[in-house]
């Protein structure tokens, strides 16, 4: 492992706030969620080959999970908060994993698909939980006796949560499970054949992607204080499948890369108003044109050549 | 409810569901060929069917030119957008396809926006809305028009996939690229064909439904319904995406009718969901076996 | 890890020990104003009429004339998509980085709502955002920008159960939060009569076929159908209306649908439609503020039609501009407040004699008008709900 680059990174995030100005503050904090989720979702679709255009639905679940936790018990420390996000994202995950396992390709794609839609449809109908169409205010996080109510100190949380997802998820990849997720994704049949059991590991995957997406979904509810189902719509699930592939597919730093130039390139576009998704979406084509296979890719072939 | 009106709410059902079918047909169609979803499906049919509009509101043409130069432009759209973006990526992974149709709608509707305004229009329609009586129900004439539109569209695919060269040639493409290379056929053509052919359908189904839905630069959302309606019927089978583009249709009529409000607009994604876990291949697709 | 939490206080001690300026956004010679709006997604076609059609083009008609006392006004907008954690990130750009004054005309309920708090806390004034729900009320900083929904439910209620003395109404209303404020104001506005809806069907947004919940409407037999739609479900529903031969009943829009689009769009379906107008005719009204509106709008933007949406930013613009005269040179968030709160029949030309007052609602009032040939005729003077 290369230590001083992980130290003068780690330096550099602890410095972020003091650097930079006040918004990039905020902003830094979504890229950090955009980045969990896409470490999630590449543990998906990267490994296991199952794309899905529903991690939208897992962000909503966590967002609404910790706000609502929040919300009834006041004072909850934040971790809790999170870990009851990440917990309600994992079993919707298990839900709907298990009977996914029968699925691929495309008809999984279709099935996380529509699963989105039945999210954002359930919070909209739940109203006595989710406040429905009016939005959700999600109180300030709490850690013990400091209440997280600037935008630097939402950063430190999201950046400590997202150092510790990102270590986890680069160490997972060493373990049993890490293997046999990495056979997976070279080759189904060989996985199978050397004895790794399909349906288990594929079932973990999803859990594991639903989880990370929870997780982000929590820190998306405290950074951005509000909630309400027009934030999780399919062209939020389409965003995140364009993280991965721009960063690149099984790569973690490739997630992170990925989330980080989507969400800083949609909001400094933001600007050009009427003209925005026009670039956006120039963007994507022409990285895609030149960069194909993402940035994990580009990079690897820098290095080799 | 009547029976009259439960009939007119399923023959309307019926008739967005034909508009539905085809757009799953045009996905299945690229799908057959270039293995990839088409995410801009919608809006290529929202520009072609612009396209068409502008020359109506400038000159007044009959529906029937308005229709054509929609099909004209709609072919154009398509073998340019074959040419230029996708042809190049195809080499890479099915995924990078994927985002370049997914930017390339971004593209069009925002572009589609700054030529002609995100405003809704009202669009010129070939059939009227004034209902006719027959015995005990009522019928109203565009409903029947797109579906016996669609119907027609849908049976000149079928003829042109059976009994010309090229649909054999796009049949023998979706089956086995390699195989279809090897007796000859100019896979590269078939790529071309295919993103032409599913363009003008659109085109044709934009026209049809633009009258009814309006003309706006979010009318590609309808895409989405296609999408569904194809994985419905069993994604790359044509009779399944007719089927699963009427069923969809039906189904999200017949919901509201009988259905408490809180669900009933969850409705088609539920039976999709739930069809998915029963039949996975569609209702009419075969399951999907892999053979080691 | 212990460490980077003990430097958090020092942190937030340098940020609140800054210097006292002078007011952010304003200098000598210019005031900043901004909003985060929808220019793509489902509202991208009002977002963009009422900031870069109607505020810009009341602002750029002052600056042309001199300025706000001598302060010439800009805009910046960033786009939100109606995406409520866009409209958060936009709304601390424009505060952080663009450094606004003040917030004018946003749009759409749920990512105006999203801002409200981190505007409350900053003391940043929202001016006259454009949505309707009455969650903005009693706060200091916010100005509501349209009669809010229960007051035109009020309104129309009173004015269809009251004076018109209809029982059986019902409801079509888009299935989120502009049509349930509606349907709950209904409910509430129609129990003091001792009645209810006889029938309420939602309909989700971007809906491709409307048959099913108008037949279900249908058969309840209502006197009174509200729509509270935007205008293309809205002309949907007209014309599936025509399709299954519905005469019987009043088809009422609410004031948010009450615009020449839909009647555009509905074409011969919308004939003896009826509805809450908000605004003046934009076309063809003869007030002297809507004539004025039209000849700045063929100065400065030939190529644009006037309508409803540029007509409400630029009474927005207007109201600003009235506001910050009122608070005088030395321009202050608080001094604006005041102003603002001050503001004592002011006219504008376009709606009748304007008294803001303690409880910051710019708009309340509406008028009651048919579709003849194609045109809303107004059928009342304006109703006032207070």
């Amino acid at each position: 492992m290369r230590y001083p680059a992980v130290a003068i990174g780690a330096a550099g995030l602890v410095a972020w706030p003091w650097a930079a100005p006040p918004y990039f503050v905020f902003l830094a904090s979504l890229v950090v969620v955009n980045a969990i989720v896409a470490i999630g979702l590449n543990l998906l679709s990267g490994y296991t080959n199952q794309l899905s255009f529903g991690h939208a639905g897992f962000l909503a679940v966590g967002a609404y999970t910790a706000a609502i936790v929040a919300t009834r018990w006041p004072g909850v420390p934040v971790v809790v908060a999170l870990l009851t996000a990440a917990l309600g994202a994992a079993l919707v995950g298990l839900l709907l994993g298990v009977p996914c396992l029968r699925l691929e390709g495309l008809y999984l794609a279709m099935a996380t698909l529509a699963f989105g839609f039945v999210v954002v449809e359930a919070i909209v109908n739940l109203e006595w939980l989710t406040r429905g169409n009016d939005g959700l205010r999600v109180p300030t996080a709490r850690l013990g006796p400091w209440a997280l109510a600037t935008d630097t100190a939402r950063y430190y949380l999201a950046v400590l949560v997202g150092a510790a997802m990102v270590w986890a998820a680069l160490n997972l990849v060493r373990t049993r499970t890490g293997r046999a997720l990495l056979a997976i994704r070279e080759s189904e049949i060989a996985a199978q054949a050397s004895g790794v059991h399909l349906a288990k590991y594929k079932t973990l995957a999803f859990v594991i992607s639903a989880l990370y997406t929870g997780v982000a979904g929590g820190l998306f509810a405290f950074v951005v204080g509000f909630l309400s189902p027009d934030a999780f719509d399919v062209f939020l699930s389409v965003d995140f499948v364009a993280m991965i592939i721009v960063g690149g597919l099984g790569s973690v730093p490739g997630s992170v890369a990925g989330a980080a130039v989507l969400t800083v390139l949609n909001d400094s576009l933001a600007g050009f108003q009427n003209y925005r998704p026009l670039l956006f979406g120039a963007l994507l084509i022409a990285s895609m044109l030149f960069m194909p296979g993402g940035i994990a890719s580009a990079v690897r072939r820098l290095k080799g050549g | 409810m009547t029976t009259a009106a439960l009939v007119h709410v399923v023959v309307s059902g019926l008739a967005t569901g034909s508009i539905y079918a085809l757009m799953a047909i045009s996905l299945v169609i690229i799908f057959n060929a270039t293995r990839t979803l088409n995410f801009a499906q919608g809006e290529m049919l929202m520009v072609s069917t612009f396209v068409g509009f502008t020359v109506y509101a400038r000159a007044k043409v009959p529906l029937v030119v308005v229709m054509l130069v929609a099909v004209v432009a709609a072919a154009l759209l398509g073998w340019v957008i074959e040419r230029v973006l996708i042809r190049h990526a195809i080499a890479s992974t099915p995924f990078d396809v994927l985002i370049i149709t997914l930017g390339l709608s971004l593209v069009l509707r925002s572009a589609a926006g700054l030529t002609w305004t995100h405003d809704e229009f009202p669009f010129p329609s070939f059939f009227g809305d004034r209902p006719i009586t027959l015995g005990p129900v009522r019928l109203v004439p565009v409903s029947l028009g797109i579906i016996g539109a669609s119907l027609g569209l849908m049976w000149g695919l079928w003829a042109l996939f059976t009994h010309t060269r090229l649909g054999r040639a796009m049949r023998a493409v979706a089956q086995n690229q390699r195989a279809a290379r090897l007796m000859g056929i100019s896979v590269e053509r078939v790529y071309s064909a295919s993103w032409v052919l599913a363009s003008v359908v659109g085109a044709l189904a934009g026209v049809l439904i633009a009258p009814v839905i309006f003309l706006s630069s979010k009318m590609g959302l309808v895409a989405i319904n296609g999408f569904i309606a194809a994985v419905l019927g069993g994604f790359g089978s044509m009779p399944g995406a007719v089927v699963g583009g009427m069923l969809l249709g039906v189904i999200e009529n017949l919901a509201p009718l009988y259905l408490p409000s809180s669900i009933k607009h969850s409705v088609p994604f539920l039976v999709l969901i739930a069809i998915l876990l029963i039949r996975p291949g569609g209702v009419l697709g075969r399951p999907a076996r892999r053979k080691v | 890890m212990r460490s980077r939490w003990a430097l958090l206080p020092v942190a937030l001690a340098v940020l609140a020990a800054a210097p006292a300026r002078a007011e952010q956004g304003v200098t000598d010679a210019e005031v900043v104003l901004g909003c985060s709006n929808s220019f793509s997604g489902p509202l991208a076609f009002s977002g963009e009429q009422a900031t870069k059609f109607g505020v810009d083009l009341y602002v750029r008609a002052v600056n042309d004339a001199g300025g706000v006392l001598g302060r010439k006004v800009r805009t910046v907008y960033y786009d939100d998509g109606y995406k409520p954690q866009e409209a958060v990130a936009n709304t601390k750009k424009l505060v952080e980085q663009d450094g606004v004054f003040a917030i004018i005309a946003p749009q759409g309920t749920p990512p105006v709502l999203a801002t409200l708090e981190y505007l409350e806390a900053n003391k940043v004034p929202l001016l006259f955002p454009f949505q309707g729900s009455p969650i903005t009320r009693a706060r200091r900083y916010v100005f509501g920008g349209m009669t809010l929904y229960d007051r035109q439910s009020r309104m129309m209620i009173e004015y269809l159960v009251g004076q018109r003395k209809y029982r059986k109404l019902a409801a079509l209303y888009q299935d989120d939060e502009y049509g349930k404020s509606f349907r709950a104001a209904f409910e509430k506005d129609l129990g003091r009569h001792g009645l209810k809806l006889v029938a309420a069907e939602s309909v989700k947004r971007g809906v491709t076929d409307v048959s099913a919940p108008i037949a279900k409407l249908h058969a309840a037999r209502p006197e009174v159908l509200f729509l509270v739609l935007t205008p293309g479900p809205g002309a949907q529903a007209l014309r599936e209306r025509q399709k299954i031969g519905w005469t019987e009943a009043v088809m009422v829009s609410s004031g948010p649908l009450t615009d020449e689009r839909y009647l555009a769009l509905a074409a011969d379906a919308a004939e003896g439609v009826e509805g809450l107008s908000l605004w003046p005719d934009p076309l063809a009204s003869d007030l002297p503020g809507v004539r004025l509106y039209r000849e700045r709008m063929k100065r400065y933007f030939p190529g644009n039609e006037p309508n409803r949406y540029s007509l409400s930013g630029y009474f927005a613009a207007m109201l600003f501009a009235e506001g910050a005269k009122r608070a005088g040179r030395s321009l202050t968030r608080e001094g604006l407040v005041v102003a603002l709160e001050g503001i004592r029949d002011f006219e504008s030309g376009i709606l009748p004699p304007v008294t803001i007052g303690r409880d910051h609602e710019t708009q309340k009032q509406g008028f009651w008008v048919r579709v003849e040939k194609r045109r809303f005729t107004p059928l009342t003077d304006w109703l006032k709900s207070e």
